[in-house]
C-alpha cells in the first residue's frame, strides 16, 4: 500500500490522491494532506520532510472493525436505516468533505452528513442494497475509524436548552429591531414635533412589539428573578427583571397620560442579556463538545470469548464478540489486544504483556503481566495480547471507586458567586433606597402621588444597566477563544474567575512533568562507535514487545537495521539473536551475566559505573548490549522530563505561585524529577485519595490551588482543587473532572492559562464598571424628574459600546 | 396619512416574515453546525472532476 507523503499513513491505492508536484508523483491520503504539502513546499519549507526524524506514523488501525458495537445506534427511518457515529481521525474540513463524498458515492447510501465541530456523522442507507459493514468499511478504507455515538442524557438536554435559548434570543432580536424602527421615529418626534395621533399609534405598536420580548423571550429571566427574591438574594435576574418590568409598567401608564415611553429600554435589556447568554453558552459549548468528543473515542465495550471456550488454550479457536461493558459478568473471559484499554478488573489467564498503569498508580514504568497477575480496568495494554478472567464489574472496580470519589467531590463543590452578582448584591438595595427617597422627596415637595411614583420608577428604569448582560460573556468569549487558539479549553466562565485567584500550583509527575513513556536518553558504545551500538540494539529490539525494547527501537527510526537471526526474547530479561553471524545480546546486566558475558563491571570505567548509579538513583533503567560475548554498549532509558517543564515552572514561580509536586511514584524518582525542574516541595508515594487530601490541606491553609494532572489517580484531586487542569492525552475521567483541558502536551500552557484568566478577569471587572457607569451618572436626572427616553437610549448605547470596545481591546493587547 | 399606515403594516409583516424564517431555520437544524460551513465553502467542487481527468484509470463506483 502506498504511504501518504505528508502524514505517512498508509492509504489504499483506490482512495489515494495522486498529484504531480514539481515533476514528482506524490501520493496523499486526503486532499487536506495534499494542500498542506503544497503549502509547505510553496513556503520553501521542504526541509520539514527531511528533518522529521522522530516522527512515527500514527497507529495503524489494522484490527478488524467490529460491526456489532454499532447495533445500539442503528435506528430505522422509513424503510431506510440510519446510524449515529463519531468518526475518529477527522482533523480538518477536507476530512469532513472526503468522508461525505466517499459515503455518498457508495451505492445505497442516501444521506451522509458529518458535523465538523463534533465529528458526528449521520449516515442513512437502504438496507436492501448494502449493509452496515460495507458502510463502515468505506470509512475505514480512507483511513478514518467510525465509532458508535452513544449520547449522554445531559448532552441532549444541553442541546435542547441551547436551541431554546437561540429561539428566545432570535425572537427578542427580531421584535426589538422592529421596535427600534418606531422608537427612532419617536426620538425624531421629540426634536421635530409629532402629531398626537401618530405618537399614540406608535406607542401602541411599541407596546405590542415589546410584550412578546418581555413575556416570551424574557420569561425565564422573570421566573428566575422571582425565585431569587424568594431566596432573598439580589442577583442579576432580579435587577434585569426589575428594570425591564418597571420600564414596561411606566410606559403603559405613560400611554394613558400621553407621556414618554421606555419600551425600547425594556426590550433592549432583555435582548442584550439573552445575547450575552447565547455567547456564553456558545463559548462553553465549544469546549465541552471537544472534550466530550475526546471521551467518545474510548471503548465502552469488551471483547468477550464465548463461554464454551473456558479452557485458556482453546481461546485461539473460540468465538469473540464485542459486548457492552455493562453486560460483562464476573467470571467472563475477555481478550485484550495491544494498544487497547483493559475494560475491567481481573486476573490474567493466558498470554503475557505489559500494562501502562501510570494513570492509576503514578508509577511510570509499565507493569509486566503474565498468567496470575491482576489487571485493572482503564489501564492500557501495551505490546502483547492476553486473556483475563473478570473478577470485578460495575461499581466494584478500582476505576469506578475513583469515579465515585470524583462524583462525591463534584456534588460537594459550592458554586461561586459571579463578580456581577456580587456587585448587584449591593447595587439593587441601593437603587431601591434611592427610588424610595425620590418618592418621599417628591411627596414632601407637594407633588401629586402619580408624579412621585413615576419619578421613583424612572430611577429604577435608568438604573438597570443594559450592557451588564454583555459584560461578562463578551470578556469570557474573547478569553476562551484566545485560550482555545493556544490549545487550552476552558469549561466555563466561573473557571476564569477561580483561575484568576490561583496562588499555588500542584503538579502530577508522570505524564505531566515527564513525558509519561520511556525513551532512550543516553547511548554509549563500548569499544565500538555510539551509533554502531545503537544500530545493533535497534536491530535486536525491532521485534520486541517489551516497553524498554520499544523505547530503543523508537530511538532511531531511520537507522537501517541489520538482519537478525535466531531471535529469541526472554520475558522480563532481554533479547538474544545473531547479527552477521555474531551472537548479540541485549538486556539487564543480570541477563547478560546469565548468558555468559562475565565481569560486566570490569568492562566499564569507574566513571561509567558512577553515572549508572546516578541514573538508577534517578529512577532510570540501564540496559546493556553485548556482541560476541563482549560488552559493547550501554543505554539509559527513562521517563524523560518534558523539555519545557523547567521553563514552565520558572514562569509559575515568577508569577508568584507556590509550586509542588505530588505523585504516586516512589520518592527517589520523584525527588530526582523535582530537582531537575526546580520544585522544592515534593510529596511522593501518595494514593489517589491522598492526592486530593493534599489539595484540601493546601486549600485549608488559605491557598487557591490549581492541580494539573492526566491520570485516573489525579481525578479526585482535579475536582477538589479550585481549578483542575487535565493535560495532553489525559484519561476520560481526568478530562471529565478538570475545569481546563490542555490539548497540547506542553506544560507552558499552564502558566499561559493562568495569565489569560487573570487578564480576562480584569476585563470583566472593567466591563462591569463601564456597564454601570453611564447609567449611574444619569440617576440624578431621574431623581430630579427630568429623565427623558433620549437620555435612557444614550446611556444604553454608550455603555454597550464601551463594553464591546473594552472587550475587543483585550484581544489585541 | 393612509400611505403611512400601509407602510407600517408592511414593515411589521416583513419583520414577522423574517422571524418565521428564523424559527424555521432553527427548527430545521441550520444552526446545528456553525463551524463547518465556513470551511466548506473553501472546498473546491471542481476537484472531483479534475482528479478523475488526471487519473482516468480509477474506477469510481456510482459516477
Amino acid at each position: 500500500m502506498p504511504v501518504c507523503d505528508h502524514c505517512m499513513l498508509e492509504v489504499s491505492d483506490r482512495d489515494a490522491v495522486h498529484e504531480d508536484i514539481n515533476g514528482r508523483e506524490c501520493v496523499f491520503c486526503c486532499h487536506g494532506c495534499s494542500g498542506i504539502y503544497r503549502l509547505i513546499r510553496s513556503e520553501g519549507l521542504d526541509e520539514f520532510y527531511v528533518r522529521r526524524r522522530d516522527w512515527s506514523p500514527g497507529p495503524a488501525e489494522d484490527r478488524p472493525l467490529d460491526v456489532s458495537a454499532f447495533r445500539e445506534v442503528l435506528h430505522p427511518v422509513g424503510n431506510e436505516i440510519e446510524i449515529d457515529a463519531v468518526i475518529d481521525g477527522i482533523r480538518c474540513a477536507s476530512c469532513v468533505w472526503l468522508n461525505e463524498k466517499i459515503l455518498l458515492r457508495t451505492k445505497g447510501v442516501t444521506r451522509a452528513v458529518v458535523n465538523y465541530a463534533t465529528h458526528r456523522a449521520k449516515i442513512r442507507w437502504n438496507p436492501s442494497e448494502i449493509d452496515l459493514g460495507v458502510v463502515l468499511g468505506r470509512i475505514r478504507s480512507i483511513g478514518y475509524t467510525p465509532k458508535p455515538f452513544l449520547p449522554k442524557a445531559w448532552e441532549d438536554e444541553q442541546k435542547r436548552q441551547s436551541r431554546d435559548l437561540l429561539i428566545r434570543f432570535g425572537t427578542a432580536a427580531f421584535f426589538s429591531m422592529q421596535l427600534m424602527l418606531f422608537s427612532m421615529a419617536l426620538y425624531a418626534g421629540y426634536f421635530q414635533g409629532i402629531d398626537e395621533e401618530t405618537k399614540f399609534i406608535f406607542h401602541l405598536i411599541s407596546f405590542a412589539l415589546t410584550t412578546p420580548v418581555l413575556f416570551y423571550a424574557g420569561w425565564p429571566i422573570i421566573k428566575a428573578s422571582f425565585r431569587g427574591l424568594r431566596n432573598r438574594t439580589f442577583n442579576m435576574d432580579v435587577l434585569i427583571a426589575a428594570g425591564a418590568l418597571s420600564a414596561y409598567g411606566y410606559s403603559i401608564y405613560a400611554i394613558t397620560t400621553n407621556g414618554e415611553v421606555y419600551f425600547d429600554t425594556a426590550a433592549m435589556i432583555i435582548t442584550l442579556i439573552l445575547l450575552g447568554r447565547y455567547i456564553e453558552a456558545g463559548a462553553k459549548g465549544r469546549a465541552s463538545a471537544t472534550i466530550s468528543r475526546l471521551m467518545q473515542l474510548s471503548p465502552r465495550e469488551a471483547r468477550r470469548l464465548s463461554a464454551a471456550a473456558d479452557a485458556p488454550d482453546a481461546a485461539g479457536g473460540s468465538q469473540r464478540r464485542m459486548v457492552p461493558i455493562a453486560s460483562v459478568l464476573v467470571g467472563d473471559l475477555i481478550e485484550v489486544i495491544p494498544g487497547e484499554k483493559i475494560p475491567l478488573d481481573g486476573t490474567v489467564l493466558s498470554g503475557s504483556s505489559e500494562a501502562d498503569e501510570s494513570m492509576l498508580t503514578g508509577e511510570s514504568r509499565p507493569a509486566a503481566k503474565t498468567a496470575g497477575d491482576p489487571v485493572y480496568g482503564g489501564t492500557i495494554n501495551l505490546y502483547g495480547s492476553f486473556v483475563f478472567r473478570v473478577t470485578k464489574t460495575g461499581r466494584d472496580t478500582v476505576l469506578s471507586q475513583i469515579i465515585q470519589a470524583v462524583e462525591d467531590a463534584q456534588a460537594r463543590r459550592a458554586p461561586i458567586q459571579s463578580i456581577a452578582d456580587r456587585v448587584i448584591g449591593y447595587f439593587v438595595p441601593a437603587v431601591l433606597l434611592i427610588a424610595l427617597f425620590t418618592f418621599l422627596g417628591w411627596l414632601w415637595h407637594g407633588a401629586p402621588l402619580p408624579q412621585a411614583v413615576m419619578n421613583a420608577v424612572s430611577v429604577m428604569v435608568i438604573a438597570c444597566p443594559c450592557a451588564l448582560g454583555l459584560a461578562t460573556p463578551l470578556a469570557i468569549l474573547i478569553g476562551t477563544s484566545q485560550a482555545a487558539s493556544k490549545g487550552i479549553l476552558v469549561k466555563g466562565g466561573d473557571v476564569i474567575q477561580k483561575a484568576a485567584a490561583v496562588d499555588h500550583v500542584v503538579l502530577d509527575k508522570t505524564g505531566t512533568i515527564t513525558e509519561g513513556r520511556p525513551v532512550v536518553t543516553h547511548c554509549a558504545g563500548i569499544g565500538i562507535p555510539d551509533d554502531e551500538a545503537l544500530r545493533l540494539a535497534v536491530s535486536l529490539e525491532q521485534r520486541s514487545e517489551h516497553s524498554l525494547g520499544r523505547a530503543i527501537s523508537d530511538a532511531a527510526l531511520n537507522i537501517g537495521p541489520e538482519e537478525v537471526r535466531d531471535f529469541c526474547a526472554v520475558p522480563g530479561k532481554g533479547v538474544r539473536g545473531s547479527i552477521n553471524g555474531k551472537r548479540a545480546l541485549i538486556g539487564s546486566s543480570s541477563f547478560l551475566e546469565s548468558e555468559g558475558v562475565s565481569g560486566i563491571d570490569a568492562f566499564l570505567t569507574a566513571e561509567q559505573l558512577r553515572s549508572i548509579e546516578t541514573f538508577q538513583n534517578a529512577g532510570s533503567t540501564a540496559i546493556f548490549l553485548s556482541c560476541d560475548n563482549r560488552l559493547s554498549g550501554m543505554f539509559v532509558i527513562e521517563d524523560r522530563v518534558r523539555k519545557e517543564a523547567a521553563e514552565a515552572i520558572g514562569m509559575l514561580k515568577k508569577a508568584g505561585m507556590g509550586v509542588s509536586l505530588v505523585t504516586g511514584d516512589n520518592r527517589k524518582t520523584a525527588e530526582a524529577v523535582a530537582r531537575a525542574v526546580g520544585i522544592d516541595e515534593v510529596k511522593a508515594h501518595v494514593s489517589p485519595l491522598e492526592k486530593s487530601s493534599e489539595v484540601s490541606r493546601l486549600e485549608a491553609g488559605g491557598s487557591h490551588v490549581l492541580m494539573a494532572g492526566d491520570g485516573i489517580n489525579d481525578a479526585p484531586a482535579l475536582v477538589r482543587a479550585s481549578v483542575g487542569v487535565a493535560l495532553g492525552r489525559a484519561t476520560d475521567i481526568a478530562l471529565e473532572s478538570a475545569d481546563i483541558v490542555v490539548m497540547r502536551p506542553d506544560l507552558r500552557l499552564v502558566p499561559a492559562a493562568l495569565a489569560l484568566s487573570r487578564k480576562t478577569f480584569s476585563v470583566i471587572r472593567q466591563n462591569i464598571f463601564w456597564a454601570f457607569f453611564y447609567n449611574l451618572i444619569v440617576i440624578p436626572l431621574a431623581i430630579a424628574g427630568m429623565l427623558h427616553p433620549i437620555v435612557a437610549a444614550g446611556a444604553m448605547a454608550f455603555s454597550s459600546l464601551s463594553v464591546v470596545a473594552n472587550s475587543l481591546r483585550a484581544r489585541t493587547s | 396619512m393612509g400611505i403611512m399606515y400601509l407602510l407600517i403594516f408592511l414593515t411589521v409583516c416583513i419583520g414577522l416574515a423574517g422571524w418565521l424564517l428564523f424559527l424555521w431555520a432553527v427548527k430545521s437544524g441550520q444552526y446545528d453546525d456553525v463551524e463547518g460551513p465556513k470551511y466548506r465553502m473553501l472546498e473546491d467542487e471542481e476537484d472531483e472532476k479534475k482528479s478523475e481527468e488526471e487519473a482516468p484509470d480509477k474506477d469510481h463506483p456510482g459516477t
